[in-house]
């Protein structure tokens, strides 16, 4: 690595670097009209404030600084920037070194080496130019008598860095260099060039080996690759709903969309889940007894379709309808391992599967959301690019409107709350709680009722008349009644309550819908695992039954729901009470139904192996409906929300309670249950486990695998073993835990550091300021450079013209000392830590500020002493401009001593020739020049290069 | 694989496949999406590397673009000639970046290139300003702007310059993730 960052070093500009720096600002003073490049640099849209001619010139405008931004957004962003991919390549910092090597006078320069058509490396100009634009600006007027002197050097520079790049991605892998190209900022032409310049040197690499071996393994790495792509394709062909999507999108815009992609993502969850129950445990009950034992006084009624008892109660859809054999026919199959380990297998994937979808939601939507910058992100971030319908963009920009005048106005009311006020508002809060939390509890409590009424009543039969049959049907309905209809109070009980936010609204209803469909579940599962398993001589093909009854019925409702939530309200609104308007959509409400649904397809599924198309069928047909009803019946959403935070929180929300609930009352029927006798795969055996115990004795009598017979013994049944295991899952859940508050204490320190780099900063532009004021009559001088900045319309007005040169200077040297450290760095060879050599450089660069704050308090002093205070720091400027062109010809003049330089002016010098660790240097008297913009300019300039530093100190923390 | 196209090379088809987010089958269809905007100008065989230029009027009357409030700026940040006028290439560049696999940083650097109005890598007041013209259809009272816009400034901008650079920008995106969903154009 140290030897590509060599290149800056190498290079004579660099060595010639301030003495350009400080050459052209001497030269500074010829006007801008007559620069035969300022048009160039007004071309180059940095200060575009009228129509540019030159578009060769403006078109790298929006491609220019990535190196610099991109390493320094990368530098600068302690608190995890996360990439989601471990492909961060590396030599975008090395790249940056030698970029800061570059003297700033150069790159001016090499803006101009565009225009040149002889430039060898015309692409990479493009690139760098970027890099060059702050500087650039900095520095207006460029001279043109060293533009010839150094051309060559900076051509020298782009290649080397060119070259530089194209190593780091040779040396990548394939795949690591295709994403990292792929990543870079720049035109498409420019990644081409760059792809086909690595592509050709790793051949020229090649070629030196074996030939035919090389041409071999090349041949089939890209044939790999277009095989991948091909997969790629194919894939992408077979993704459902592109188009619809697209369309929603437009039109709704993103939070509305999420709603579909969490559909389309529990769709696929039932696919795999049907996948894998088909294959593994209905093919072969289906391949070794096609027919199911159904007893001939059962027929076909029609009423089955919703109830699915009487002539399903006997299929392959439920646990009864499984043997217990093992099939010996090509090869033996346990149809009780079968059954247990194809559940098992399904549910830790899905558990898998979730935590994994979890956590990296978490990861990049919710650990670092901060919702402090309201403004910022609503400005900036909230604008949907999805959205391509006229209509919903005009709604859009309505909506933004409003809640930006609201934000507004929220500030203003938020004070003038009163205590009486906050009281009436705790006081709702209670009330609506109370209210709702009653409410979920009654509903459960009245579903423990119905239950045991119709336990009494049910019987124990094959074939229920048709009334009996339907009145099974009653305690589904309820279920799916209460999950309609007590969440439309909810939403009432809303209307009421005044949440300072909408996030905070949101979060309310969706924990009250959860705590009902929580306890309803809760009762029914209760009343399966302690009546049902009691009662009924096949009972889990009742409680698949009652699963399937609840599915099904759950489908009507939703779209019922949909039917009164949108297409009723949507009626209502328009026709009857304009003023409630055409209804939204409301995201929240119809996820929760979805993970409702879901959550009874994963508890049936034990009971009910084929529940899984159900619920393929369902949510395929309720996609479509919704999507219907959306179109029909609702208006885009009028509040913008964190769409990507509430999905986190419904993928939590889908895990924890739900799935969670799911798989514990799973389990517990496997483990504590006794199976019913006479019906399904695991009759006669004490509990569903007990399969796995019966293999392992069978296992041990034949001796074949005695590995598994020794796992089981030792880790499975163990108490140890899991006692170790959770002994070192909490050391190491206590560690990190440790680690991240560690981290915060780190972030809060960083921030820290940066608003008092922005302190920092704001007090010497001040000090700046205030030191001008305090010469007025250096003012009057200046007039002329001033109305040389002045036409330039600058955006760094707030630093502006203020300027004294001592802090320039002090700054300056501290810029010096940091490209000292630079160069040492990579020349020496010497792997000094950056944090130790740029901690250094502060030190000694806050030394030289604070003797510049010295010198200024001198410098108010005497003002009064001297005949023409101007001088004091402008002769210091000239004398350093001299000084460096003096260094630069080569030429020894003789030093004079003799102009009003304030001793304290002399201390900033030394400190910067000691940093320098230069002979000393020579001081020439000099006409008064341009030196407002020049040292302002420099000012920043230096302050950038010190961000830089600070940005490396960071990074080697 | 299978069917057989003529309007690239394999080569072609390769670095396009390396340098965007896109599979043969969405560059064809992008390039189809391209050509259907103007038939008479692109022609059928890409293969020698045509050297056509759509202008921007034909580029912004795209349905994806049409009724984007920034579809101007965006011609202009991905054009090469950066007056909004797209070749090819730089079609499959500006639907690279907006599509779903491009990554934070390459999306962040884009919005901030899209939001720099005037080109001078910070988004100060004035970029602020006309963003929100855009976005709110110029509705806003004078003062309202201003303060909407000082706010802004007052909640990003880490080192209190009075103007977003790129890296206040980043740090604002990497705490607002519904941007990746949001700064996407589906094709």
């Amino acid at each position: 690595m140290t030897s590509y960052s060599n290149g800056g070093f190498f290079n004579p500009a660099y060595h010639d670097s301030e003495t350009l720096e400080i050459d052209r600002r001497s030269s500074s003073k010829t006007p801008l009209h007559t620069n035969p490049y300022a048009r160039g640099e007004g071309a180059d849209g940095h200060y575009s404030t009228g129509p540019i001619s030159s578009d060769d010139a403006l078109r790298r405008v929006p491609r220019g600084g990535w190196q610099e931004e991109s390493w320094r957004g990368r530098e600068s962003l302690p608190m995890g920037h996360i990439s989601t991919r471990p492909r961060s390549p590396s030599w975008q910092h090395d790249i940056n070194h030698s970029t800061f090597q570059i003297p700033p006078d150069s790159q001016y320069d090499r803006s101009l080496s565009i225009r040149l058509p002889s430039t060898t490396s015309g692409n990479m100009t493009m690139r760098r130019r970027g890099i060059t634009m702050r500087r650039m600006s900095m520095f207006p007027n460029g001279d043109p008598n060293h533009v010839a002197f150094t051309e060559d050097a900076i051509r020298n520079e782009m290649d080397i860095e060119e070259q530089n790049l194209v190593k780091e991605l040779v040396a990548l892998s394939t795949r690591d260099r295709i994403w990292a190209i792929r990543d870079l900022p720049m035109s498409f032409d420019e990644k081409k060039q760059i792809r086909s310049q690595v592509l050709a040197f790793k051949s020229a690499k090649k070629s030196r080996q074996f030939t035919c071996f090389a041409d071999c393994s090349e041949n089939m790495s890209l044939s790999f690759r277009r095989c991948g792509y091909g997969i790629r394709s194919a894939r992408q062909t077979l993704e459902l709903w592109q188009g619809i999507m697209k369309e929603i999108g437009g039109t709704f815009g993103t939070s509305v969309l999420s709603y579909f992609v969490f559909l389309k993502w529990l769709l696929m969850f039932n696919i795999f889940s049907f996948l894998v129950n088909f294959g593994f445990i209905t093919i072969p009950q289906l391949v070794y007894s096609p027919w199911p034992n159904i007893s001939p006084n059962v027929s076909f009624r029609g009423l089955e379709i919703l109830t699915g008892a009487g002539y399903f109660n006997n299929t392959v859809m439920y646990y009864g309808g499984y043997s217990n054999e093992t099939k010996v026919h090509l090869a033996d199959y346990n149809m009780q391992l079968a059954y247990f380990f194809t559940i098992a297998v399904y549910m830790v994937l899905c558990g898998i599967a979730l935590i994994f979808s979890m956590a990296s939601s978490f990861k990049t939507n919710y650990v670092l959301a901060d919702p402090a910058s309201n403004s910022a992100w609503q400005l900036l971030c909230s604008w949907d690019f999805n959205i391509t319908n006229d209509k919903a963009v005009r709604q859009r920009k309505n909506n933004l409107r409003v809640q930006l005048k609201e934000s507004m106005s929220e500030k203003a009311q938020r004070e003038r709350i009163t205590l009486s006020e906050s009281l009436k508002h705790f006081g709702v809060y209670l009330g609506a709680w109370l209210l709702s939390t009653s409410l979920a509890v009654g509903s459960g409590a009245s579903i423990y009722y119905l239950c045991q009424f119709e336990q009494q009543r049910a019987t124990d039969s094959a074939n229920w008349s048709l009334l009996q049959e339907a009145e099974t049907l009653l305690v589904p309905f309820v279920v799916s009644l209460m999950n309609l209809v007590v969440p439309l109070f909810y939403s009432l009980f809303n209307k009421f309550e005044h949440y300072s936010s909408q996030r905070k609204q949101i979060y309310a209803l969706v924990v009250r819908n959860v705590l009902l469909k929580m306890s309803i579940l809760a009762v029914l599962c209760y009343n399966w695992m302690n009546v049902v398993a009691v009662k009924f001589s096949c009972w889990e093909s009742m409680v698949g039954q009652a699963l399937y009854r609840l599915v099904i019925v759950d489908f009507l409702f939703l779209m019922l729901g949909s039917f009164f939530g949108e297409f009723l309200s949507n009626v209502i609104g328009t026709k009857l009470l304009p003023r409630l308007g055409v209804p939204e959509f409301d995201v929240a409400r119809n996820v929760l139904e979805l993970i409702y649904a879901q959550t009874l397809a994963w508890i049936g599924i034990y009971f009910s192996p084929l529940l899984p198309a159900i619920q393929i069928l369902k949510f395929f047909i309720l996609f479509y409906l919704k999507k219907v009803s959306l179109t029909q019946n609702c208006q885009p959403p009028r509040r913008s929300g964190r769409a990507a935070q509430m999905q986190t929180i419904f993928i939590a929300l889908l895990f924890f309670p739900f799935f969670v609930g799911a798989v514990s009352m799973v389990a517990f029927t496997a483990w504590s249950l006794t199976p019913s006798e006479h019906c399904g795969p695991f009759r006669g055996l004490n509990s569903t486990f007990n399969v796995v115990e019966v293999w392992m004795v069978h296992l041990e009598e034949t001796s074949s695998s005695q590995w598994v017979v020794w796992i089981y013994q030792n880790v499975i049944r163990s108490e140890i073993f899991y006692f170790l295991i959770s002994l070192i899952i909490i050391v190491i859940i206590y560690i990190f835990w440790q680690v991240t508050r560690g981290r915060k204490l780190l972030i809060h320190v960083l921030r820290q550091q940066i608003v008092n780099e922005g302190k920092d900063k704001s007090f010497l532009l001040e000090r700046l300021q205030n030191l001008q004021k305090s010469h007025p009559d250096k003012r009057s001088k200046q007039k002329n450079p001033k109305k040389h900045s002045k036409r330039r319309p600058d955006d760094h007005s707030s630093g502006g013209q203020s300027t004294s040169n001592a802090m320039v200077q002090a700054l300056l040297a501290r810029q010096q000392l940091e490209k000292e450290e630079e160069e040492r760095l990579s020349t020496g060879g010497v792997p000094v830590p950056s944090d130790i050599s740029s901690s250094s450089a502060l030190i000694q660069a806050m030394q030289a500020r604070q003797r510049a704050e010295g010198q200024e308090r001198d410098e108010h002093y005497s003002a009064g002493y001297y005949e023409s205070p101007t001088n004091t720091s402008s002769a210091v400027t000239q004398a350093m401009q001299a000084r460096q062109r003096a260094q630069v010809e080569g030429t020894d003049d003789a030093s004079d001593p003799t102009s009003s330089v304030s001793s304290v002016m002399m201390q900033v010098m030394q400190a910067r020739q000691r940093a320098e660790e230069e002979d000393r240097p020579q001081w020439v008297p000099a006409p008064p020049q341009n030196r407002a913009s020049a040292g302002s300019s420099a000012l920043i300039q230096a302050m950038l290069a010190r961000q830089q530093a600070q940005n490396e100190y960071d990074d080697g923390y | 694989m299978g069917n057989k196209q003529t309007i690239f090379t394999a080569q072609q088809l390769d670095s396009y496949q390396d340098c965007t987010y896109f599979t043969r089958k969405e560059i064809l269809r992008l390039f189809d999406r391209y050509r259907d905007l103007a038939p008479q100008l692109v022609p059928l065989d890409y293969t020698c590397q045509p050297d056509v230029k759509l202008p921007y009027e034909l580029i912004g009357s795209m349905p994806e673009l049409k009724d984007n409030p920034f579809r101007q700026r965006i011609a202009e940040v991905f054009s090469d000639d950066g007056e909004g006028n797209m070749t090819l290439d730089d079609f499959l560049d500006m639907f690279s970046v907006l599509s779903e696999m491009a990554p934070r940083d390459l999306k962040a650097y884009y919005a901030f290139k899209i939001y720099d109005f005037n080109n001078d890598d910070f988004l100060c007041k004035s970029d602020l300003e006309k963003t929100l013209n855009k976005l709110t259809r110029n509705e806003l009272t004078e003062d309202e702007v201003r303060m909407v816009c000082e706010k802004v400034i007052d909640e990003a901008d880490l080192d209190n310059d009075g103007r977003l650079s790129l890296e206040d920008f980043q740090t604002m995106i990497v705490r607002a993730p519904d941007f990746l969903s949001t700064f996407h154009i589906r094709i």
